[in-house]
């Protein structure tokens, strides 16, 4: 379970103070299907970067799993980013450099802990599941773009989160593709328990979740708008 | 384990997708590890080549020499001092230990014949100098004590001097060569030692019984002596006694006594300091390749950006993206000092049969050492710069 107690975030751009989140504070249960919902600079892709512990918030906690993070190291960050939370972003942010498979590995690279299933016998077997298999060797500029984000969601995967993070998930692909995408996503929150997060300016694919917030200037609102 | 194989891995991978980079920017590590290895191979080689002259000296060897000689310290080395003249010779000779005698004239001279000419070093001395160095003929035969006696004009010259006014050693057994209008039979010549820098010295030189040479020396002195004790044991009392003998006539300073072991350390010292210097002067041109490896890794930090984000959204620790950068500047500096190291070893065979130059274990050591010390010197700085990068601003870098 995750907990956000009076998140703020504000940039400082020249002399100028920006609030982009102005005291947040919600609960994302285990095994929740939750759409983050609002339009371009509501803050929401920051709300999900310090959810992800990939951004540091100014004020408030974030508490995962009853421990407070504002105060842990870097490198206990790292550690929690590699086995608890999966990131897949509206650009798939695959290593052109990697193989298909390597991508998929990666995380396990960084693990700090000693893993008690075989990496590549797991990451075949997603690859079999997201229907990426026959293309284990390629490069990810040489695959579509609903391929690059199974091999995302693959990745995100392997160290076996207990969290999904998508942000925009679908921003890079056409309808027919997202729709497959969406679907995989929710597969994996009703069949593996995985609680997933999307963030989206899409009102219809928030629609695809089981619970909505709508953000909107920094703020949790009521309805979207 | 296999996260280092990983990281070689990957980072084998950026180079190789670069290749002109790579190669440009391992350049002036190349050029650097070159010319340390070399340096280190031509010092070692010359070094080796000086000691092995020295071992021809024999172990009985000692050398009167004017002035301070090498291992003086008024650094003035052999000007100035005395020269030394028969009295000397002959008091010299009478010391208990001392085999036998060779007083040393030297000059340079022009050697003529047949119309033909041909600067030479004249030594004057007598047979016993034969045996520092200069004790086989192929033709003919080297003078002896008997010659000197006699007072005979004859000379044992070296090749070039032989082949320039007779074409050949052989053709100048038995000729007269002219040494400033004295007329000189040649009965002997010395092997050709080759063209090498420091090999040819022997080919222009022209050997004749210092009784022979007053003519071209009317004081009659010498310019040093060579002695050979009976024994190397009691070489440093004959040194001492032959010192208290001089200095009944000369000052402490007119004079050296020395032995080759003794000048061996000198010249080992001298080597040791013109090491110092070209490694010194290699070390810059490693200094600058290892700024290029840095300009360019901090090229690579920024233009990887995104890809360090992704790395660190997805549980790279700060340790993990500095050592994946920090891999990469030591694999671009050590291949530098793989490709050096290979080129000087080609050089140096290549240049075998001109002058000796060595490579061995050190220069090894030496130049992957200092490879992989820029590598790291230099690459921990940007590495750092990518391992201390915001996750997030590194995501979001386009």
């Amino acid at each position: 379970m995750i907990k956000l107690v009076d998140i703020t975030k504000e940039y400082e751009i020249g002399n100028e103070k920006t609030q982009i989140l102005k005291k947040i504070s919600l609960e994302i249960k285990d095994k929740e299907f939750i759409g983050i919902l609002g339009s371009s600079g509501s803050g929401k892709s920051t709300l999900m970067h310090i959810v992800g512990l990939l951004d540091t918030p100014t004020g408030g906690k974030v508490i995962i799993e009853g421990k407070d993070t504002s105060s842990i190291k870097d490198n206990e960050l790292s550690k929690l980013r590699n086995e608890y939370v999966g990131f897949v972003f509206q650009q798939f942010n695959l290593i052109n450099k990697l193989t298909v498979f390597e991508n998929i590995c990666l995380p396990a690279i960084y693990s700090q802990k000693k893993l008690n299933y075989n990496i590549k016998e797991k990451a075949l077997e997603l690859m079999q599941k997201f229907s990426i298999l026959d293309r284990k060797d390629y490069y990810p500029n040489k695959i579509s773009g609903g391929q690059q984000q199974r091999v995302a969601i693959a990745r995100a995967l392997i160290m076996s989160p207990k969290l999904i993070l998508a942000d925009e998930p679908t921003g890079n692909l056409d309808t027919k593709t997202g729709d497959d995408i969406l679907k995989l996503l929710e597969q994996l929150n009703k069949e593996f328990g995985v609680t997933v997060v999307i963030v989206t300016h899409e009102k219809d694919v928030a629609a695809r979740t089981k619970r909505q917030i709508f953000i909107r200037d920094g703020e949790i609102a009521k309805k979207y708008l | 384990m296999k996260f280092i194989w990983f990281l070689l891995d990957s980072s084998f991978d950026d180079l190789r997708r670069n290749k002109a980079r790579t190669f440009l920017t391992s350049l002036g590590i190349l050029i650097g590890v070159l010319s340390v290895v070399l340096m280190l191979a031509f010092g070692y080689g010359l070094q080796g080549y000086i000691e092995k002259q020295f071992e021809t000296l024999g172990k009985t060897l000692i050398m009167i020499l004017p002035g301070q000689g090498f291992g003086g310290s008024g650094g003035a080395g052999l000007i100035g001092g005395v020269t030394f003249d028969e009295k000397d010779v002959n008091k010299v000779k009478k010391v208990t230990g001392v085999e036998s005698v060779a007083p040393v004239f030297t000059k340079m001279v022009k050697a003529e014949a047949n119309g033909k000419s041909q600067y030479s070093s004249l030594v004057a001395s007598t047979p016993e100098i034969f045996s520092s160095g200069f004790d086989d003929v192929d033709y003919g035969r080297l003078f002896t004590k008997t010659d000197v006696n006699k007072k005979a004009k004859v000379a044992v010259i070296g090749s070039k001097i032989a082949e320039k006014l007779f074409g050949s050693n052989k053709n100048a057994i038995g000729k007269t060569i002219r040494i400033q209008n004295q007329r000189f039979t040649v009965i002997g010549t010395f092997p050709k030692k080759g063209g090498g820098a420091l090999g040819s010295d022997i080919d222009t030189h022209l050997i004749i019984p210092y009784t022979a040479a007053f003519s071209f020396n009317p004081d009659k002195t010498f310019f040093a002596i060579y002695l050979k004790a009976k024994d190397d044991k009691i070489i440093g009392e004959v040194k001492a006694d032959i010192k208290k003998t001089l200095l009944k006539r000369y000052k402490e300073d007119d004079f050296t006594v020395t032995e080759q072991a003794e000048l061996l350390g000198t010249v080992n010292s001298i080597f040791a300091i013109l090491n110092t210097v070209l490694i010194a002067i290699g070390s810059i041109s490693l200094i600058v390749g290892g700024i290029g490896i840095m300009n360019i890794m901090y090229a690579t930090v920024t233009d990887r950006t995104k890809e360090i984000g992704v790395r660190r959204a997805i549980g790279a620790t700060k340790r993990d993206i500095l050592l994946q950068f920090l891999s990469e500047a030591l694999i671009l500096s050590l291949l530098g000092g793989f490709l050096g190291l290979l080129i000087a070893v080609i050089i140096v065979i290549l240049i075998q049969p001109l002058f000796p130059a060595v490579i061995n274990a050190y220069s090894v050591v030496v130049g992957f050492g200092i490879s992989s010390l820029i590598g790291i010197f230099f690459g921990v700085f940007p590495a750092r710069r990518a391992a201390q990068l915001s996750p997030i601003e590194a995501i979001r870098y386009e």
